[in-house]
């Protein structure tokens, strides 16, 4: 079930950054008959990163514990003293962007250059910040491996 | 057509809400990080201090954004070119000093 519930994680983040790289596309190419499902995406990755959030907000604080221990006693300690610290931290303003993302997009991005401008920047940080946390978590995952595989057999 | 649609009152004071959380969020991990008496409340207050830490930074971020769409001074004018610019900026400083911070300082 611990494993189900990480990959759960995973899942909604990878499926997260593809609707934001949808949006993105969308955005730019912004006209009358593609508003409504600018819209609707929007709030989309927003729910996708709520539930990738809140997934791995859950693993992190009731498994995690057993994880960091193999981690810091394996040759990867950096793992957790980097990859880990630092992608717990950073994905509280990607939650923040992602919540944010629906509000930029009720002017007609069709017409408003700005606006789809501001729309744009909003959903590439949300792109680039959920794949560097999909990259830490990658990071993080291999620290275990290499911790088991150092232990003597 | 739907030219005239207006934006949401909400964009700019909530923009403007999200750059200011970002930054803080970054002050927040170092003072977490460097004084055992702000970690050992932060653990205190919810039983884990990364629970408070993502309480602290979203709480602040409505009550910012609410209090900013309050004030209904320049920032619902503000163009939103300068408040991408502010977001874009906020982000960036407040990701490069948690990454910084863990990579050198910690």
């Amino acid at each position: 079930m611990k494993q189900i519930i990480l990959m759960g994680h995973v899942f909604f983040g990878v499926l997260c950054i593809l609707s934001t790289v949808w949006l993105f596309v969308d955005v730019l190419n912004a006209r009358e008959e593609n508003l409504g499902r600018i819209r609707w995406m929007s709030r989309f990755v927003s729910l996708l990163m709520w539930l990738a959030f809140g997934i791995g907000g859950y693993w992190y604080v009731v498994h995690y514990k057993l994880d960091k221990a193999v981690i810091l006693k394996g040759p990867w300690p950096f793992s957790h003293n980097f990859f880990m610290e630092s992608k717990e931290h950073f994905v509280i303003p990607l939650l923040l962007l992602a919540t944010y993302l629906p509000m930029t997009v009720s002017r007609n991005l069709a017409f408003d250059k700005d606006a789809r401008r501001l729309t744009l920047w909003i959903a590439a940080l949300v792109a680039l910040l959920a794949l560097f946390a999909e990259g830490n978590g990658a990071m993080i995952a291999m620290g275990v491996k290499v911790a088991l595989q150092a232990q003597p057999h | 057509m739907e030219t005239t649609r207006p934006s949401s009152k909400y964009t700019v004071p909530f923009g403007l809400s999200l750059a200011l959380c970002s930054v803080l969020n970054g002050f927040l991990v170092i003072a977490k990080e460097k004084s055992k008496a702000v970690s050992y409340c932060m653990q205190k207050l919810t039983g884990h201090h990364w629970i408070t830490h993502v309480l602290i930074i979203f709480v602040a971020f409505l009550l910012f954004g609410f209090l900013f769409a309050g004030q209904n001074s320049s920032g619902s004018k503000m163009m939103l070119r300068k408040l991408t610019n502010i977001i874009v900026g906020g982000v960036v400083i407040g990701v490069l000093t948690i990454v910084g911070f863990y990579l050198i300082a910690d």
